[in-house]
Formats: structure tokens, sequence, C-alpha cells
């Protein structure tokens, strides 16, 4: 796993539609653009400084849209989630392209609110959406409609107009359809621009549960970036080490090596990479969308979000709008979906990636070991491994085969009974028990108390499975029960693994690691240990598996994650992982 | 004699197509045809500007069908259409080839209803002896696909349905007629489509209104159609030839200004007139608001109609100007909507196996509308009726739905499957929205059927709202005005996505290599596991 930054196990990018012919356009985005867009986020300094509310706000951008002729409306929506009621504003327009059925349609949006840098308001970003709605709709060029869309909030604005827009609207969201719909939407650009001025283009492009947009909108978007644009991008908004060679040193993780380690171009590289890896994973693993373009990808819509990488300077709307005109242009392009090139891939760097063949054996060996060892555990249950008295040694010897020589002593293998009822129901009960715990986490009482709840749920969650591993058995003739849970134990985390390494693999990574070590040494040693050894394991994998409980903001977190934007990281977490880790507690706790 | 040698020039001219002028100078009238040309405009209040072209050509007198011995001969009625006409034993005939959307909330009503987006053909033809309904269709459609250089041949019996009650035949016969009526929204309308259309005028576009016809600017509007309107009256044949566009001047002149003239919006003006014409008129509609100029001046007439004669006036540009506005403001069009319904229809859903067929119909008058609802969808969706749900202000209100009748498609026996029909009358209540949603299922394709372009989805045609008459009214009137719905209306057309396998070549290549890993493990397993012995028979 830890191979997967080097360089040369990446390959270069490359488009594979044809139709999308990137930077191969002259644009007409100019000067006077820039004043309107200006002129706009004039508009909207005055409205952030006076702390309208997004009724306000939505308001003003209606009427700006309207004002140009488009098809604008508003959008009221209202969440309800554990942890409380989330409610705002949309504003949206749809730009009916001329000479077209209007049944296909791309996306450009911005949220209010911005999370990657330091500003907190997306201002930039949605004066540019107004000024390029005010341009676009001066070409006929178009083949489909162009929606503009500014949500409120960060995620829940974009999450209740994507639903009301496809008439998916959950129970918990209070919204109506809306007045203006247009056709299928193929792809979305989100913009992200907090700043005053920009000196990279990044793009993030995690979408929810783990999906990832198609990588030809990525790369025909760096083609753009680059030929049209003129300004470099990057993935994320991570610097590559030669940007800032001063600053890349202060912050990197060997800047206290030695100098020649430190300037080495290799490990420089190598740890460029790594830094964009983590990254993905840890959105990815999460199931966490990078920016408001995640929410997209579950209507089959490919999107990105361009995030403008805060700097002094040197560029501004000029090229943002060139950029996405240019990005407009091609996506217009398509005659079809993007459905050629990758949608399994890790970018370990803006101009490489990596295949999903290159990439995913390293978390399908560790879940190939894991099923290995499970199914032997299997065998080496169904089997009594004693040894041979001189007695019966010749009565063996004439017996049968399942007798062996082993040096000078004769050992014999013997059949024994695989009880199934006690680890089935210890498995089952384990998952209901995590089943039982994630619905209690949502409810009011545990979101007000959190750290009591918490102390109660994991004392809970730590003691029940005592009732599994009261029972002791100790018959020889039949297998011991540890033996068969740690079997089936194993099992079930591979299978869990390998599948989860095709819908998402960096979360197969991430429970290759934290799966794969406790559950292959739940009991390790033959002989039995003493009982507060084993008691003290046990609670180790308790920790484990249910001491997340007490970070209460992540808790809260994952839990609104999972009503409001249906991520599956907290139910996943609550009865596939804890069980699991919790069964391996059990098998430690066996003499 | 004379008369001979000209209809002898005009036969020759027709079919071989060679141009031979008409600078025979034919007295309008007399041979028993009658050409009138017009053009209406039409200032809309969003600053663009509708103008439709309308050529209509009387054929007086019975056109011989069942003589097919009699030679046809035309002066002006074009006699490619006539041949079809007589061929197919055609009653009535509608063609329109229509390019982007109808927005009838800004627009208002069509000058020519037919505005559904792509090809829709349908034609009212006697059943004869000779030959059924449905071969007459084909001939037609295949005849017309050529005149018309359109796609129109792939019309086949996928697409046609007969809706009697939408399309009603004009007139009165005692001769039994039978409708046929295909609609193929994926077929665009370009130069190609137009260049055999202003064949058939008589002026070609030499001269008269057809000089406006500039492709390069009518398939650069913002919605453009040609028709074709063929009918029986009292007195002969009516041949309409259409066309309408809807020019957006703000966006010619780069967001600013909505003033127009026929040299903005055509590139080009009116030189001369088309002689053979009875009449040709060009009559613009003159905005109730606003300070504009229109030059030349001319009187405008109680229906804020200009009239422009082109027999008198050619050469001519007439040009509107509004002289005090700087730059155009957008009214907002919110709120007043120019027709009484306003349409929406959309697939819901995420899935690609299931969905929701969903239409919102707001009534923007203070009066119930009671209107007609037809669907004519190919067999790649399933309506399921159990599911049909209306809905006004989230309350269910089954009773504003009658006259149901649905047709699931079934298999021919050519092996195609007939287009699902679904037919009910709608009665919306007044200042509110009715949502109709439908469960869907979309159909699961053979590898085969898909298009080369598969991952795009498939067209849904639009469906049509009909005006209906009220068992109260008796006969049904064109202009149904009490019930507030005057002509046809269409929805948007859809665009489906159906399970579509990956037709990529690395998965290709996965399936092909998964399939020879099969075959080698099988064989190779059977081999390691099985014992050879040698079995001694005796004897």
């Amino acid at each position: 796993m830890s191979l997967i930054p080097i360089a040369s196990l990446s390959q270069g990018t490359y488009i594979d539609e044809n139709a999308l012919q990137p930077a191969q356009v002259n644009t007409y985005w100019n000067w006077q653009d820039v004043h309107r867009a200006d002129q706009y986020l004039y508009h909207l300094e005055g409205l952030r400084d006076r702390n309208s509310t997004s009724e306000e706000r939505a308001q003003f951008i209606r009427n700006e849209l309207a004002n140009l002729g488009l098809r604008a409306a508003t959008q009221n929506y209202t969440f309800t989630a554990s942890s409380g009621l989330l409610s705002g504003v949309n504003a949206y327009a749809i730009m009916a392209s001329p000479r077209t059925p209007s049944s296909e349609a791309m996306v450009i949006s911005a949220t209010w609110r911005s999370e990657v840098g330091k500003e907190p308001y997306n201002l930039r970003g949605i004066s540019i959406v107004l000024a390029l709605a005010a341009f676009l709709k001066n070409y006929s060029l178009w083949a489909k409609d162009i929606i503009f869309v500014i949500g409120d909030g960060y995620l829940d604005g974009m999450q209740a107009w994507l639903n009301a827009y496809h008439g998916t609207i959950p129970p918990n969201l209070e919204t109506s359809l809306l007045e203006y719909t247009s056709g299928v939407i193929w792809t979305a650009l989100n913009i992200d621009y907090s700043g005053h001025s920009f000196s990279h283009l990044g793009v993030f492009f995690e979408g929810l549960n783990g999906r990832l947009p198609n990588q030809d909108l990525i790369n025909s978007v760096r083609l753009i970036s680059h030929y049209t644009g003129g300004v470099p991008f990057i993935v994320y908004d991570h610097l590559e080490p030669n940007d800032f060679p001063d600053r890349w040193q202060t912050t990197s993780i060997l800047a206290n090596a030695p100098d020649f380690i430190r300037q080495s171009p290799q490990l420089q590289d190598f740890e460029y990479r790594a830094k964009n890896i983590v990254r993905h994973i840890n959105y990815q693993a999460r199931g966490k969308p990078s920016g408001a373009h995640g929410l997209y990808h579950k209507f089959r819509i490919d999107a990105i979000t361009l995030f403008a990488v805060p700097a002094t300077g040197p560029h501004g709307f000029l090229a943002l709008g060139r950029i996405v005109e240019s990005a407009l242009r091609t996506t217009n392009n398509l005659l079809e979906r993007l459905h050629a090139s990758f949608f399994f891939y890790l970018f370990t760097s803006p101009g490489t990636f990596m295949k999903i063949g290159k990439f995913l054996p390293s978390a399908v060996l560790v879940s190939a070991a894991m099923m290995i060892s499970g199914l032997g555990d299997w065998v080496n249950a169904g089997w009594l491994h004693e040894a041979v008295t001189e007695n019966d040694r010749e009565e063996a010897a004439a017996g049968g085969p399942s007798s062996k020589i082993q040096g000078k002593k004769m050992v014999r293998w013997r059949m024994r009974r695989r009880p199934l009822l006690r680890p089935i129901f210890t498995v089952l009960g384990t998952h209901v028990m995590g089943l039982l715990a994630f619905n209690l986490m949502r409810s009011p009482i545990f979101v007000e108390n959190h750290l009591a709840a918490s102390l109660l749920l994991f004392g809970a969650l730590t003691i029940l499975p005592f009732v599994f591993a009261s029972l002791p058995d100790r018959t020889p003739e039949v297998a011991p029960f540890s033996l068969l849970l740690k079997s089936f134990n194993l099992c079930l985390a591979s299978i869990v693994i390998s599948t989860t390494s095709l819908l998402n693999f960096s979360l197969a990574a991430i429970l290759a690691i934290t799966l794969a070590v406790p559950l292959m040494y739940s009991s390790c040693s033959r002989s039995s240990p003493p009982r507060i050894v084993s008691l003290a394991k046990y609670v180790t994998y308790s920790f484990l598996a249910w001491g997340w409980l007490f970070l209460r903001d992540e808790v809260k977190q994952a839990i609104w994650n999972w009503e409001v934007l249906g991520i599956w990281f907290a139910p996943f977490i609550c009865i596939v992982y804890g069980p699991l880790v919790t069964q391996a507690g059990v098998v430690s706790l066996q003499p | 004699m004379r008369w001979g040698t000209i209809f002898f020039a005009l036969c020759l001219s027709a079919s071989s197509e060679s141009v031979t002028s008409y600078t025979n100078n034919v007295p309008p009238g007399e041979s028993g045809e009658r050409y009138d040309e017009d053009l209406f405009i039409r200032p809309l209040l969003d600053g663009r500007v509708a103008t439709t072209f309308t050529f209509t050509t009387d054929l007086l007198g019975n056109v011989s069908r069942q003589s097919e011995s009699s030679g046809q001969h035309y002066t002006l009625f074009p006699l490619t259409l006539g041949q079809i006409l007589r061929e197919y034993s055609i009653a009535e005939l509608h063609l329109t080839l229509n390019s982007g959307k109808w927005n009838y909330d800004h627009w208002g009503y069509p000058d020519d209803p037919s505005v559904g987006t792509g090809a829709e053909l349908w034609a009212w033809m006697a059943d004869g002896p000779s030959s059924t309904i449905d071969e007459r269709w084909t001939g037609l459609r295949n005849a017309l696909a050529g005149l018309f250089c359109a796609s129109l041949g792939s019309l086949d019996t996928r697409h046609t349905s007969s809706p009697s009650t939408v399309f009603p035949i004009s007139f009165s016969s005692s001769i039994p007629h039978g409708l046929r009526y295909a609609n193929l929204p994926s077929e665009n309308v370009c130069t190609e489509n137009l260049t055999p259309f202003v064949k058939l005028l008589p002026c070609k576009s030499r001269a008269g209104l057809a000089t406006l016809l500039n492709p390069q600017r009518i398939f650069d509007a913002d919605w453009h159609g040609l028709s074709i309107h063929l009918r029986s009256t009292e007195v002969g044949t009516e041949l309409k030839l259409g066309v309408q566009a809807v020019f957006d001047p703000v966006r010619l002149s780069g967001g600013r200004r909505r003033d127009w003239s026929f040299r903005l919006l055509f590139d080009r003006i009116i030189h001369d007139s088309c002689l053979v014409a009875t009449s040709s008129v060009v009559r613009v509609q003159i905005p109730d608001s606003g300070s504009h100029t229109l030059s030349p001046a001319s009187v405008v007439d109680d229906n804020l109609t200009a009239m422009y004669n082109l027999m008198t006036q050619a050469p001519l540009d007439v040009s509107m100007s509004w002289p005090h506005e700087h730059t155009f403001q957008y009214p907002h069009v919110h709120e007043s909507r120019l027709t009484p319904l306003s349409i929406q229809r959309t697939l819901h859903g995420s899935s690609q196996i299931h969905g929701h067929l969903f239409i919102a119909l707001t009534n923007n008058g203070h009066h119930d509308i009671v209107v007609g609802y037809f669907e004519n969808l190919p067999a790649l969706v399933t309506l399921w009726m159990h599911t049909m749900e209306i809905k006004v202000d989230g309350t269910e209100r089954n009773e504003l739905i009658s006259n149901v009748s649905y047709r699931p498609h079934q298999v021919l026996a050519n092996g195609q499957k007939s287009p699902s029909t679904f037919q009910a009358i709608l009665t919306v209540p007044a200042s509110s929205t009715l949502h109709l949603s439908m469960e869907i299922s979309r159909a699961f394709l053979k590898y085969t059927e898909h298009p080369p372009d598969a991952m795009r989805g498939w067209d849904l045609p639009p469906a049509i709202l009909f005006p209906v008459c009220e068992p109260a009214m008796g006969i049904c009137g064109m202009q149904n005005t009490s019930a507030g719905m005057r002509d046809r209306m269409y929805t948007p057309t859809l665009l489906i996505d159906l399970p579509t396998p990956d037709f990529s070549m690395p998965y290709n290549v996965i399936i092909f290599s998964c399939t020879l890993i099969t075959l080698i493990f099988g064989s190779i397993f059977n081999l390691l596991t099985r014992t050879w012995v040698i079995v001694r028979v005796e004897d």
C-alpha cells in the first residue's frame, strides 16, 4: 500500500472521449464581463456586511438572474436532522439554449459558504456565476441548457436543490418541487472562489460514498486551465514542491532531515504524491464529498469543484471566466454522457493517476489473506490433534490413512463436531447490537447529553458481548467456540473488504489495516493467557470498536451526514466495523 | 395552345427540377389555382420576435384522386405533393419539422399550433380497396422522407398510433378515412430540409416573402420550424407551407437592444414581389405599450396590426425600434403568463430501471380548464396505471381525471413493438397546479437494439394537450374559448436513460478474458482431478 505514491506506478492522464476537444476554442469572456462580476461582488459584499438573511440573498440573486431574461426562481428548504432543523433558500435560473429541445443540461453552481479556504463566504464564486449567466446567454452555440444554481449553506442547499430537481425528496426534507426544470443534467461545475485572487486552480472531485466523476472531465479542465487560462492546475489545494520550493521545504515532514534528503527530488515527489493520496483517502473512506460537486454524483452527473487557491495574485475573474467558458464549451460538445475514461482512479498528481488494476490488489491481497486464514481456522476447528499412546499405535497404523508418523511420535487427527449455532448467534447478535446502537445515537437524548450517553452506550456495548462469551466449552469432542468464531469473523471481514474495495477503495484500504491486524491476532497463542490479560485485550478491542463514541464532533458530523446527505459511513461503522472488532474481542476473551 | 405550352413547361420544370423562370406572368387566379403569401411578425414581451411565414396555395376544384390515367397539370400547386396526394389518397396531411422548445409562458400560442419538437406527421387517408391504410402510410412516409430529406422513413410501426380524437379530420366525407400519427423527437431540421421546401414555392426564394428565408439566419433562431399542412376543403385542396421562427434581437445585438428589422433578422430585404401571388402581405403586430417607431410608417388597424402590401411596396425592409430605450429591460414575465396553462413534464428518480413520469399543469386563469392529455410513448417505457396519482396542492383529487384510456405496447407481426398510448381528460382547477405522476419502468433492450450513441439516452416525444368539447357544447368547435384552451399545446420532450451495457473496449476485454479463463480453468481442473485408468474390457 505504501508503494502507491511511487511515481513510476502512475501513468499520465489522457482524454478518452474524442468529442470533448478541450481548449480548442477561442473564448470571448472579456474585461467588460469581469467588470460585471465586480459589480455583482460589490452588491454581494453589501449583503454579507448587512448580515442579510438567506431569503434576502436568494431574492437578490433571483432578481439579478431574472433581469437577464432567464427563468429564475428561489427554493425554500428545511432539513430535519437529529441535531436540529436546518433551513435556507436557494436561487437558480435556467437558460434555455436556443434551437434545442432542452432535454440535456449542464450546471454551473456555487454555494454561499466555502470550507476549504480561509474566507467563509464564496462571494467571488457567486459573482462569477452571475456574470457568466449574463455573458453566456448572448451566444447561440449552446447545445444544452445551462442551469445556474446558487446553493445556500455549504452542502445542504445543493442537496435540497438536487433532490427537488430529480423529484426524490426524502421524508426529512421539506421543500417543494422546482418551478422550472430542464432536461437531464450531464455535467456540472462547482466554483469555489473565496479568496481575493488566486495563483493556482485546484480540483476537488470526491463525491458521496466514495463516488468519483469521470476522469475525462478533470483532464479536460486541466488542459483548459493550462492552455486557455494560463493557470497552473493542481489537485486539491496542494501546491507542487517546485511551485514554492522554500515554502515546501518548511512545511514538509522532512523539514528537519539532513539536506541531501530534504532536497532529493524523488523524496519530495513521493511526499507530494503521498499527501494527495492521504487527502483523497481521508475524503473517500469517510464517504464525505470534498465539495458541493460531490452531491451530484448520486444522480449520474459528473461534477467537480474548481477551487481558486487563494493567493495575492496573479489571476482573477478574467482567467477563471475564460476557463469556465471554455470548459462549458467542451462539455457542450458531448453527444453522449461521459462514459469512456475512468471512474476508478487515484490522482497522484494533476497529470498522473493510477488505474484501478494497480491499486486494487493492495486491499484485495489483505482480504484474500484473511479469507485463507479464516478458512484455515475452519479446517483446524474440524480436526482434533492428539498424540496417540503406544497401545493404540499398531491399531492406528493398521487403521487408516488418517494417522501418520511425525518424527518418532505418532499423531492422530480426529474429526470433531463444529457446533455452528453459537458463533452464528454471536455474529448476528453483535451486528444487531450495532444497529441498535446506531439508532440510539440518532435519538435526541443522545445528542443532548453526549458524554454521559456515550459512556453508557460504550459500557453496554462492552459488557453485552460477555453473554456470548460466558459459557465455557472445553470438551475435546467439540470444536472450541473461539476458533469457530474467529473463522467466521475473518471470513466475514474478508468479504466486506473485498466487496468494498470495488465500491470505495479508500474505505477498503482503511478497513484492511484496521480490521486485519486486530482480527488476525485476536487469539494468537494456544496456551491460555491469564484471565486479566485476556480481559485487558478485550477492553482494548472494545476501544478499537467503539472508542470513537467519545469523539463528540465527529459523531455528530457523521450522523448529520447520514441523515441529510445519506452518507453510509456512520451506519457502516456501527453495523459492520464495530461488531466485527467486537467479535474479535469475544474471541480474545475465550481461554 | 399557349396554356398547353405553359403547362408542359411547368410540368417539365417541376419533374426534372430544372429551374424554369416564371416570367410568363400568369394572371393569378385564372388557372383554378391561387397563391397567397403572408408574413406575420409579432414582437414578444421578452424582446424576441416571432415570425410566421405562410404560403398558401389553393387548388380550386376537385383533385381527381381516382382517375389514375388523367394527367396532373398544375401551375402553382407543387406537382411532387400532388402526386403524393393522389398516390396515397390523402385527405389531410400535416408534416412539421421543428427545432427548439416553444416557450408558451413567454411567447403565447404559436400562430401555427404544431410546435412539437422534432418531426411530427399525421395524415387522414382514405381506406380504399386497392391498398390498406397501413400500406399507404408506409408509402407516404417514404415519399415524404425522400421529398424533404428527413428521416421520416423511420417513423415506422414503433412510433405510429391513431389518436383520432386528438387530431380530428377537418371535413366530413362519405368515404371512410383512417388516421395515422407518428412523431420523432430526435429529428433535427436544417438547411437540407429547407432547400426542398423552398422548391415547392412557385417563386422559390427569388422573389416575394420567401426571399427572407435565409438559412443562416432561420436556423440560428431560438426556435424554428417548417410545416406542411394539406387539407381538403369544400372548394378543393388547400396547401399551407409555413415557416415559423422566433428570433432574439437582444442576443444579436450583444444583450442590449430589441430593435429589429428585416436586415437584422434575415440579413436580407425583399426586393421584388412574387408576381404569381394573388396577395403578398407583411403584417406586424404592434405592441400595446412602449414608445416604438415603425418604419416604413403604416396604418394600424383595430387589431393593432400594421399591414404592408408587397405588391405595391417592394422593395421593403420593415424595422421597429425603441429609440428611447438604452438597454432592453426584461419584464418580469413571471407574473403574467400568456397562455392559460403552463406545462411542466419531467422524469423523476435517479434509478435506471424505475422512475416517475411527472406532469404539472398550472392554470393561470380564474376558470377551471378541461383539457385532453395524450401521450404516445415508444415501447421503451411502460406506464403503470395503478400508480397514477393526481394531486392538487398536495391532496389527492382523483375526480379530476376522466375518460382514461391506456393502450400498452404490443408486439406486432413484424416483431416490432407498437407504442403505448395514454389518453385522458383532466380538469385543472382555477389558479392552481395539478400534479399527475405515474410510475414507469424502463425497458431492458437487447444489445443489438441500442443505437451507436447508446450512452446518450432516448428521446421521448412530447405529450399533447388538446382542447376537448364538453358534452354540453355538443359539437366540438375549433375555438373552445369557454374552456380557456384555444389549441393544441405540446410539452417538452424528455431524454430517458435506459439500462445500458458498457460498450467500451476494456469491459469487452474483461468479459472475453473471463470467458477464456473459465474455459481453460474448467478443462485443466477436469484434467487434474480426474484419474485416468485403463479399463479392461472383458470378453
